[in-house]
């Protein structure tokens, strides 16, 4: 077997290798497929965000050109809900009653010849409503709270006597808005029925969960059921669960016995697919005046559906990411007649990391002490719960060398003391230690008569690399050039992969992908064992190296043969292996599973008259592990690192309080950062491989954002003096 | 003037059957003669009716850019044009980029830079930075940041595409 070292095809920056797809049109995301005799489907949302409807007039979308059913909850069968997954509950099943629980909620679904007829259709569906007061706020009285809903909440050591012996105390109250993923592809399903088989196109983060959902909620075999993502037009979350509009698709596509299409539109985005929920956030942290952490206690309340679940645990990263002898980390949801929210980008880290890396910059400046200096001193040298040493840890190096990329000590300490004409000049760090994430994993590998090799597992690649680094992974195990190997993914008939999330793929697939590649040496030394005219006759997997497509036995590389000299002599067309990956435990290693960690640096400009803030500069340094590919790798921390200015200046879902209406459901009234908002930055790469699994690689899919809320506040702090506690950071926060 | 569309509606009649429209569409040099629906766009034209569907529809309400096309050699966002209005006119799409074959050079800067994550933007943005080119304002890096904020990419690739676009200027 091959070993990973350094230098070698994996983790080189080579270009994807779907570029040549992507750059001409040629990459088919679900919206562009088509099947014969295709129909198209359109969704009616509700425009109350609470109550029943009353009566539903169906007759004339019915009778409206082109028009072949419209359902309601009065005319659809009784659906399963979906099943329990790795991510929780499933949303609730759709149109099963006559209840509303949010705006948006789909309440029909019509389904017509054309698009247009569809959509033209369900503006004709007329629903009377008996709307109640909806529960929209997190603070409503009447809002049910749900206490430690994940069972996360820490008590570490006694925090009341640690705040007793602390020299400073530090407290706020910080908010997040809802944001929204918005992935830019629409999200789209596709489904079309054979008898009791289904495919079904779908925009997914998770094409096996899609297909044991459909076959539970339909109640037909899973193995009749096949589900397509080759291409995926994002999904930071958007993509985790098997939404409603999918089953509503499946239903409809069943109902009329032709295939149907949905594309949701932009607006049905933002109440179809969940989002980030809001939080309010007390913090309070106590230090010597030394710069040693005494305690930290963080509250969170998060915003949850009236009927669903999600993991946003926004406290418990405080309580592993110092060194603190007192912890006490709670989390509270509040039930509202909001639409589901789901996993965003770095869920819960993204919200939490911002309270407690603004907290502890004020901790610093209160004991008089360097920002990244005090960090340093508090870092977790073991894992803070488990006193267990790290699987890997280069904090310290991201502090060190981003600092120094950064030009830190130019940094003067007083606020407002550094200035570029009429503009305030700010430096702000934040710290990132993200939590470790991995679940089982499944791949196939054959290597053909050609000598080619084919890999493949029903992962899907939503613009984090995964074709790209698996080929290069399996190009670098088997000895083989790039081009003579192909990884496949995307179709739930592959080998099970879990979700595109939780930074957790890379990890289980290359696990999976080197387990693979393993058994399958061992394949070709079984057909070799007794063969008295191979090199090989005997050798067990430990003996021998893989070179150019050739195994030979270590120490001997002009001995040995290759693959295809092997196939050719035994006749054979291709072998095969599978392998699979299970997450390592910490009890079975005597490590702690480490995450990603990082240090973010940021440079702002703060026009006090104008309020205007500009992000100016970041650096990120990040311990990522093993890196697969540096290019592909960094484009996830940019990614990521553009997610976090977004969160940080632009992005804040506006819900109407009278009615529970989003109101800015539009891409013109929604804010991202275009072009001319983000800056060119800096990515380094620090650490080396973790040492918990073969690959050691630690996922970068979402560590790029977080942090980078809290340093812009830093940098704020430190431009004007000025400590703000809500996101976004908005004019109104910045005039002086 | 009342809208007979408005009067159905007022009266709780069925609506009138929308009219179809015939239009020839010359997109990347050739000519489709199509029956549509009037309501229907150049974006679902292209993708729906001719199978072009390099151009692809992120918001269809002309914010995103993803649908961004050259018609007459202007950049449009095809999904606020009808496909009507095109009669006449020469479309060229992502497709129809490099008709020689190879790829044209900011397709191949674009796959160079890692100018693009999940891809979805990437034929729309590829458009613009065309017309951009050609339009002579690529210039500067400030022209680029400017000229290119029509095309949004929710994957960050931002500072990517503004060096595979430097990179094609600093080609010429």
């Amino acid at each position: 077997m091959t070993t990973l070292g350094t230098g070698g095809i994996v983790g080189a920056g080579i270009e994807r290798v779907d570029a040549p797809l992507k750059v001409t049109g040629g990459a088919r995301y679900p919206n562009d497929f088509s099947l014969p005799g295709m129909v198209h489907a359109a969704l009616v949302g509700s425009t109350v965000a609470a109550g029943r409807i009353r009566d539903i007039d169906v007759s004339r979308a019915g009778a409206a050109p082109g028009v072949l059913a419209v359902i309601t909850h009065l005319t659809a069968p009784e659906l399963a809900r979906g099943p329990l997954t790795l991510l929780g509950g499933s949303p609730p099943a759709p149109l099963q009653d006559d209840r509303i629980l949010h705006h948006g909620q789909h309440v029909a679904v019509v389904v017509a010849e054309s698009a247009e007829q569809a959509r033209h259709a369900a503006r004709l569906v007329h629903v009377d409503y008996e709307a109640t007061k909806a529960v929209l706020d997190l603070d409503d009285p009447r809002a049910e709270i749900v206490d430690d809903p994940w069972g996360l909440d820490t008590r570490k050591g006694d925090v009341a006597a640690g705040f007793a012996r602390a020299d400073v105390v530090v407290e706020g109250t910080y908010t997040t808005p809802d944001n929204t993923n918005n992935p830019l592809g629409l999200m789209t399903t596709l489904a079309s029925w054979h008898g009791d088989a289904l495919t079904v196109h779908d925009s997914t983060q998770w094409p096996h969960n899609v297909r044991t959902t459909l076959a539970v909620v339909f109640k037909v075999p899973e193995s009749g059921i096949r589900v397509l993502a080759p291409f995926v037009g994002g999904g930071f979350g958007a993509g985790l669960r098997v939404w409603p509009h999918v089953i509503l698709t499946a239903l409809a596509a069943r109902q009329v016995g032709r295939p149907v299409k949905l594309v949701l539109t932009r607006p049905q985005m933002f109440t179809s697919v969940g989002h980030r929920p809001n939080s309010v956030q007390r913090i309070r942290i106590g230090a010597t005046r030394d710069g040693d952490l005494l305690a930290i206690e963080h509250h969170g309340l998060s915003s949850v559906a009236m009927e669903d679940d999600d993991y946003e645990p926004v406290s418990f990263g405080s309580a592993v990411a110092y060194a603190c002898p007192h912890v006490l980390t709670e989390d509270k949801q509040a039930r509202l007649n909001i639409p589901c929210p789901g996993s965003m980008r770095a869920p819960a880290e993204g919200q939490g990391n911002f309270a407690l890396e603004s907290a502890i910059d004020d901790v610093a400046h209160a004991v008089g002490m360097d920002p990244v200096e005090f960090r340093l001193r508090n870092l977790a040298q073991e894992h803070p719960l488990s006193g267990l040493p790290w699987s890997s840890n280069a904090l310290r190096e991201c502090y060190l060398r981003g600092a120094e990329r950064f030009g830190w000590s130019r940094r003067t300490p007083e606020p407002g003391s550094m200035r570029d004409g009429r503009w305030l000049v700010g430096y702000g760090v934040a710290g990132v230690s993200y939590p470790f994430y991995q679940v089982p994993c499944q791949a196939r590998v054959s290597v053909r008569r050609d000598g080619s090799a084919y890999v493949r597992s029903a992962a899907v690649d939503i613009g984090t690399g995964t074709y790209t680094v698996m080929t290069q992974l399996a190009a670098g195990l088997l000895g083989l050039e790039i081009d003579r190997v192909r990884f496949d993914l995307g179709d739930s008939d592959m080998p099970y992969a879990p979700q595109a999330g939780g930074s957790g793929l890379t990890g289980a697939l290359a696990n999976a992908v080197h387990a693979a590649c393993r058994r399958l040496v061992r394949e070709f030394l079984d057909v070799v064992a007794d063969d008295p005219a191979s090199p090989l006759r005997g050798a067990v997997p430990g003996d021998v190296t893989i070179a150019g497509g050739r195994l030979h036995r270590t120490g001997d590389p002009t001995g040995g043969e290759s693959f295809v000299d092997i196939l050719a002599r035994h006749g054979l067309e291709e072998l095969s292996a599978d392998g699979r990956s299970t997450p390592p435990r910490s009890e079975d290693l005597g490590m702690a599973l480490a995450g990603a960690f990082g240090a973010k640096f940021v440079e702002v400009r703060v026009d006090p008259a104008l309020g205007l803030l500009r992000v100016a500069r970041v650096v990120s340094a990040i311990d990522g592990g093993r890196i697969l590919n540096e290019r592909t790798a960094a484009g996830q921390i940019i990614g990521g690192t553009v997610g976090g200015i977004s969160q940080a200046l632009f992005e804040e879902t506006l819900t109407d309080q009278g009615t529970g209406r989003i109101a800015n459901a539009t891409f013109g009234d929604y804010l991202m950062p275009v072009n001319a908002d983000v800056p060119d930055m800096d990515v380094l790469f620090v650490g080396g491989p973790d040492r918990a699994t073969a690959v050691g690689t630690k996922g970068v899919g979402e560590i790029g954002l977080v942090g980078l809320a809290a340093a812009i506040g830093n940098a704020v702090r430190h431009a004007t003096g000025r400590r703000l506690r809500s996101l976004p950071f908005t004019i109104d926060q910045l005039m002086l | 003037m009342k809208h007979p569309a408005t009067e159905a509606r007022r009266s709780g009649q069925s609506p009138p059957v929308v009219p179809h429209v015939d239009v020839t569409l010359t997109v990347n040099g050739t000519a489709h003669a199509l029956r549509v629906d009037a309501r229907v766009t150049l974006l679902d034209a292209l993708r729906d009716h001719l199978g072009l569907t390099g151009a692809k529809k992120g918001c269809d309400q002309g914010a995103c850019g993803a649908c961004t096309v050259m018609v007459d050699g202007k950049r449009v966002v095809a999904c606020l044009v009808l496909a009507a209005q095109c009669e006449g006119r020469e479309v060229t799409t992502v497709e129809g980029l490099s008709p020689d074959g190879g790829p044209h050079p900011v397709q191949a800067a674009f796959a160079r830079h890692d100018a693009f994550q999940c891809g979805y933007c990437t034929p729309g943005q590829i458009m613009s930075a065309v017309c951009l080119l050609a339009e002579g304002r690529a210039g500067t890096d400030e022209d680029i940041r400017e000229f290119m904020s029509g095309n949004l990419c929710r994957c960050g690739a931002y500072p990517n595409i503004r060096a595979a676009i430097r990179d094609v200027t600093g080609e010429r």
